[in-house]
């Protein structure tokens, strides 16, 4: 069942000091099926942060629209939730406060708020630290808090913009591995935007490879490889294709990057 | 040799070191302060400094009792706590909405930025001839002034505390649905309140300033009516004491309020 239908999207910034629009995404169609782990890749620059903050309903829709389980997206939803690059914590609230801040603003029912987050933040392996505030935690721990108050809403739809993008390569990984049997419990529909390429190859059903000037969709990669996944599949031949194929992509990307930058 | 002969002056060192009861720099601060009181008792007994400029700690002391006793102390100082706090509050009800207004719409900071701003940076008191002659010499006018004083720092700091909150929160928090009001209340109070209570903090000095240079330039009672009394009749001892009463009101409210910020402020990382 198609869950997301996106269709002719475009999406335009207004730049304060011209008076010319910056487009940012433009002539993006896309379903995507109910359950399916969709990973979005590209050079920075080409907007697949600004396609999930649309359907998150955080950004305008210029022109064409986006629909979740028919309804057309305009504006956040409670069936949806994101996780932000920046952990985006409340600092004055504990991690429990900070898990259950997402139920609150969804205004569920106050006498199971606690209960339900609490069991998110056992999800996440930080029952130790439930009283614990945001500075007194590690990166890897606060996005772990991220992750649990998207989860704890319950949503149709998950939405991670580069979640991991600021942690170290190793705890990056743990978290991939974490994210996944996660996931693999009732695969909810997601989105997961990354500029790792093996993150991406590992957790999707499908990699959306965008392009740069405007933001645009180049490629759609299906990912034939059986779940549940492990870290031995970084090793298979398999995993190697997909990693050239995505890796030439980016890098042709890379090349008209470093062009433009000649020139200016 | 040369190590053997820096190990063995080391040693000396250590047992040279004289061993301080308590911390050295408590020490010295505690010794500044008795010899300054000291020489404050001793210098016009030596005939050094005219003893009726100066006063002397004893005679402070004696004052003191006396002013508490006979001086209708507890009249003087309800007047002019009266004024304080009826000035203060009223500054609190209007500055701090006035502050999150101000902070959250980007057509009120047109409009009323430039005005505020000057009168934040000009020292109020130079209203106080007008509030005299709008509202007289008794408490009206004194009320005024504290009001004066005390709205603009808590108004400016609001404002600031309410525009540096974290962007990234506001949209965390909108991702989930949260309206308007939900920021504000969730997000934006929260993260302003270290910013308003300084604002609080330096307003409780202009508001203290204020009774105090009101009463002095026109009153019939109260705090700052008295110190002109003592000023005019030379009463330094006297005079002495009522600056120190004033001191130390507004030493402790700071400091309470210092406290409060410190509170409110220790989620923050270091």
């Amino acid at each position: 069942m198609t869950q997301i239908e996106i269709r002719d999207l475009r999406v335009e910034y207004k730049t304060p000091k011209s008076d010319e629009a910056f487009v940012a995404i433009d002539n993006i169609s896309l379903d995507i099926e109910q359950g399916e782990f969709i990973t979005i890749v590209g050079a920075s620059g080409c907007g697949k942060s600004t396609l999930l903050l649309t359907i998150a309903g955080l950004v305008n829709v210029t022109s064409g629209s986006v629909t979740i389980n028919n309804n057309t997206v305009n504006g956040p939803g409670r069936d949806r939730a994101v996780v932000f690059q920046d952990a985006s914590l409340l600092p004055w609230r504990s991690v429990l406060g900070n898990v259950k801040f997402g139920l609150e603003m969804q205004r569920w029912k106050d006498d199971d708020i606690g209960e339900r987050a609490k069991r998110f933040i056992k999800m996440v392996g930080l029952e130790k630290f439930t009283d614990y505030h945001p500075h007194q935690l590690s990166g890897g721990m606060r996005q772990r808090v991220n992750i649990a108050r998207a989860l704890a809403v319950d949503p149709d739809v998950l939405l991670m913009d580069e979640p991991f993008g600021a942690l170290d390569a190793q705890t990056r990984e743990v978290m991939g591995d974490e994210l996944m049997n996660i996931w693999e419990r009732d695969r909810k529909t997601a989105l997961f935007v990354t500029h790792d390429i093996d993150e991406a190859i590992f957790l999707a059903d499908r990699v959306i490879v965008m392009g740069r000037d405007p933001g645009r969709i180049k490629e759609v990669m299906k990912i034939d490889m059986e779940r549940p996944r492990n870290a031995a599949m970084f090793e298979s031949d398999e995993f190697a294709k997909y990693r050239r194929r995505l890796r030439d992509h980016l890098e042709e990307d890379m090349a008209s990057m470093h062009l433009v930058t000649e020139v200016a | 040799m040369s190590v053997v002969q820096s190990d063995a002056n080391k040693i000396n060192a250590n047992a040279m070191k004289f061993d301080w009861p308590v911390s050295r720099s408590t020490t010295i601060s505690v010794l500044s302060v008795v010899i300054f009181f000291l020489a404050w008792q001793i210098a016009p007994e030596l005939g050094l400094v005219n003893g009726r400029f100066t006063s002397q700690p004893s005679k402070v002391y004696l004052a003191a009792i006396e002013v508490f006793r006979t001086d209708n102390f507890l009249f003087h100082a309800r007047i002019s706590l009266t004024e304080f706090v009826l000035g203060f509050s009223l500054a609190l009800a209007v500055s701090v909405p006035l502050g999150a207004l101000l902070g959250t719409s980007r057509y009120a900071r047109l409009l009323l930025d430039p005005p505020l701003m000057a009168l934040y940076i000009a020292p109020t008191l130079i209203l106080l001839p007008i509030m005299v002659i709008w509202l007289g010499i008794d408490l009206p006018s004194k009320i005024a002034v504290v009001f004066l004083g005390a709205i603009f720092p808590i108004i400016v700091n609001t404002m600031a505390g309410m525009r540096e909150a974290d962007a990234q929160l506001i949209r965390a928090a909108r991702s989930f649905g949260a309206n308007r009001f939900d920021v504000f209340t969730r997000i934006l109070i929260p993260s302003s309140l270290p910013s308003i209570l300084m604002g609080v903090r330096l307003a409780v000095g202009r508001g203290v300033l204020g009774v105090v240079v009101g009463e002095l330039y026109v009153s019939q009672a109260g705090v700052g009516h008295q110190l002109m009394t003592y000023g005019s009749a030379m009463r330094i001892d006297r005079l002495l004491v009522y600056a120190l009463i004033i001191s130390i009101f507004g030493y402790t409210l700071t400091s309470l309020v210092r406290l409060l910020e410190n509170r409110v402020r220790n989620w923050r990382p270091q």
